[in-house]
């Protein structure tokens, strides 16, 4: 057995340690809440997700499609080795298709445990909104969409539709 | 997608055991089968007696050493018994079950070591069982067993010195070889590419051809590794077979039939991640085969065959594919009665030919047997069997005849490494298809096409073949009037078949990685990957394609 796990550092050591890491640490202020957020735009609409979920934002290089794949799964690609699928967004939030141009990205998030890629037509900026700015969505917002839409932030230029991945990406149903 | 390094420090520790000890208590099951068979015949099978006692006393050891107090204990009863029997031949046959509930229990909880401690309950009920049954003989028995156990004692020290040539590596360990092993493979046809890419350039020969060189060595070099990488992964299929005598034992106990299994070939090797998931569908067939394959003693007496039925498990190597036998000497499947089930689902086999009316038994829905039984339900899904064969690359045929048994065929792939696929041109898209199903490839010019009753249909090599689109069958949007179209001769499933594509794009080795659960579980794609310019390609399941291609299985898709 080469894992030694019975021995430890001198106590001192660990005391020294510890100060450091508490003199290291600021004053506690109380931090006013806040999110951050990755936007995008859809159908010139914008929309927000946990910069928590995010992984990497990549630019859209080839997309292969799989036969008899969901109707919402664009494809795969390969990113730097993995497979990774590919959400068109678009149809999975229930708009109308269109053209790839070249400020399409894809959001590579973590859900449930996994990477997926998400389609959009632009990432439009990163964005911390205090969560007192967030209402909950009004009525024509809403409908017609399911329940992922966790808020709106009113934010200028437009107000901001914050998206909860975790049921806009439910994939075992049918689209919305 | 692997799990991580060892979670626990006695992880690696634990499973070393259940890799020593499990083969160990299989062995004693195994030998306690064939000698309730030689006591029921009146042989008291002396000589049996020493081997047995010597797997059990290692299993003790090792399980006292792993701190498995119950396991322990379950082997010391078990040797008890086996003690007792060993001085009263009287009492041999009257024991076999005895003894055969425990090595099986035995077994069970050291297969279950890795992940749960084990059952103390089961154990000290056998263990009680046990005491009860050495109680009730004679005394003297209790010395003869230390005395045994003393010479056992010095055997097994000699025993348990392994051969200093071998290493023991965790699974996990091989995974990634295998896993790193593919991403070289990616890496060379990424250079292969770049090299191609240069060449059509063409400017500094010279140098050319030295990167054509250095690229031709490493090809070379990288299928030797693979060959090196395969072979550390190779187990015995004996190690799936082990478990089966125990299996038909008890099933035909249950169903009142006289069983014998016989297995061949156990030695023939085949990779380890194939190994562990054989033995399910296995299970099934075996199980299929002695509930509704075999008939009772008495009807095989009415038609002159031996009381005494046989499942045959045989295994043997074809080139770089293994085929497995499930064989059984029953009444064979009724094929009038599954062409009638299929037409009940609103599928017609694609011809009248015996092998493509077996084909239907694999639909979803269709039940070859009529009675339930609460082993095998409804004659097990053989659809379920022939899905998780081709989740391993492989196929499964299935041949009968009336009155004399059924086989079942599976072919397996040897290696898992790297499929070696033809790369198509369909539409803008392009598909691999693992060489191994394609028969051909040919030129298809619009004369050689005919429609015959509604169906494409090609001649091959003299005899009608149907056709289908690629394009259509994957939803392809086709391009406008291709200039040429060719096609590809497909014979997964043993009647060939055609499959129009745009493109022939030469042969590939391909790194097949699963599809991300996201994508749904589409029928014809067996995997995904990644080609030499970095794209994505999805690998084709050519025994899919070609059963949906006949327009016969359609009941099958979405």
């Amino acid at each position: 057995m080469t894992k030694k796990s019975g021995t430890s550092p001198p106590p001192e050591a660990l005391l020294q340690f510890a100060d450091q890491v508490a003199t290291a640490a600021p004053p506690a202020a109380p931090p006013e809440p806040e999110l951050q957020l990755v936007a995008f735009e859809l159908d010139r609409e914008e929309f927000g997700v946990p910069i928590g979920q995010v992984r990497e934002v990549v630019r859209v290089s080839h997309i292969s499609r799989v036969p008899q794949a969901p109707p919402h799964i664009r494809g795969v690609v390969n990113l730097r080795g993995r497979i990774l699928p590919v959400v068109e967004l678009r149809s999975r939030l229930g708009l109308p298709p269109a053209e790839l141009t070249p400020r399409a990205r894809i959001i590579l998030v973590e859900v449930y445990g996994r990477t997926l890629g998400l389609l959009v037509d632009a990432v439009s900026r990163v964005v911390r909104v205090p969560r007192s700015a967030v209402v909950p969505p009004p009525e024509e917002v809403v409908s017609g969409r399911s329940d992922y839409i966790t808020g709106v932030a009113r934010l200028a230029p437009r107000p901001l539709i914050l998206l909860d991945l975790d049921k806009a990406l439910l994939l075992t149903g049918d689209s919305p | 997608m692997l799990p991580g390094p060892d979670q626990h420090p006695f992880a690696d520790l634990i499973h070393d055991y259940v890799a020593e000890c499990l083969p160990l208590a299989e062995r004693v099951t195994e030998a306690l089968i064939a000698l309730e068979r030689s006591w029921k015949a009146g042989d008291p099978a002396d000589e049996e007696f020493a081997p047995l006692k010597g797997l059990l006393h290692t299993i003790k050891g090792n399980s006292a050493m792993m701190g498995l107090t119950p396991l322990q204990e379950l082997a010391h009863a078990l040797e008890d018994v086996w003690a007792l029997l060993a001085a009263r031949p009287d009492l041999r046959s009257g024991a076999a079950d005895l003894m055969l509930r425990g090595a099986e229990l035995l077994a069970d909880q050291i297969r279950a070591a890795g992940s749960t401690p084990p059952d103390a309950a089961l154990v000290a009920a056998f263990r009680d069982e046990a005491r009860e049954f050495v109680g009730a003989a004679a005394e003297p028995a209790g010395l003869e067993r230390r005395k045994a156990e003393r010479r056992q004692g010095e055997r097994r020290q000699s025993a348990s010195v392994a051969a200093a040539d071998t290493v023991r590596v965790s699974s996990h360990r091989l995974d990634r070889l295998l896993e790193i092993f593919g991403e070289a493979i990616v890496a060379q046809a990424a250079l292969e590419e770049a090299g191609r890419a240069l060449g059509a350039r063409a400017s500094a020969q010279g140098n050319l051809a030295a990167l054509d060189r250095a690229l031709t060595a490493m090809r070379r070099t990288l299928r030797r590794f693979e060959g090196a990488v395969m072979e550390v992964r190779l187990l015995p299929v004996a190690t799936v077979f082990g478990r089966f005598s125990r299996l038909v034992r008890d099933l035909a106990q249950a169903e009142s039939k006289l069983v014998r299994l016989e297995t061949t070939g156990g030695e023939t090797q085949l990779d380890k991640s194939i190994v562990d998931r054989l033995g399910e569908p296995l299970v099934h067939l075996v199980t299929n085969a002695v509930i509704h394959g075999i008939e009772p003693p008495a009807e095989r007496a009415r038609s002159g065959k031996p009381a005494e039925a046989t499942i045959t498990l045989a295994a043997t190597q074809r080139s770089d594919r293994v085929l497995i036998e499930v064989r059984d000497d029953g009444r064979g499947l009724d094929s009038e009665r599954i062409r009638l089930k299929a037409r009940a689902l609103g599928v017609s086999p694609a011809s009248d030919n015996p092998e493509d009316v077996y084909a239907l038994a694999f639909l979803p829905g269709l039940s070859t047997s009529d009675e339930v039984s609460p082993l095998a339900g409804r004659g097990v899904g053989l659809d379920v069997v022939a899905g998780s064969i081709r989740a391993l690359g492989g196929s499964v045929r299935l041949t009968s005849a009336s009155g004399r048994g059924t086989t079942f065929t599976l072919t397996l792939p040897l290696t898992v490494a790297v499929v070696r696929s033809l790369l198509l041109g369909v539409g803008d898209e392009r598909y691999a298809i693992p060489l191994s199903d394609v028969a051909a490839t040919f030129r298809m010019d619009p004369e050689r096409l005919h429609a015959i009753e509604g169906r494409q249909m090609t001649l091959w090599r003299g005899t009608p073949i149907p056709v289908a689109d690629a394009a259509r069958l994957l939803g392809v949007p086709p391009r406008p009037e291709p200039a040429r179209r060719y096609c590809v001769v497909l014979a997964a499933s043993g009647r060939p078949r055609g499959l129009l594509v745009d493109r022939l794009l030469g042969h590939h080795d391909l790194v097949a990685k699963p599809l991300d659960p996201a994508l749904g579980r589409p029928p014809a794609i067996a995997g995904a990957a990644i080609l030499g310019d970095g794209r994505v390609t999805c690998l084709l399941d050519a025994a899919q394609l070609g059963a949906a291609g006949d327009g016969t299985a359609q009941a099958g898709n979405r």
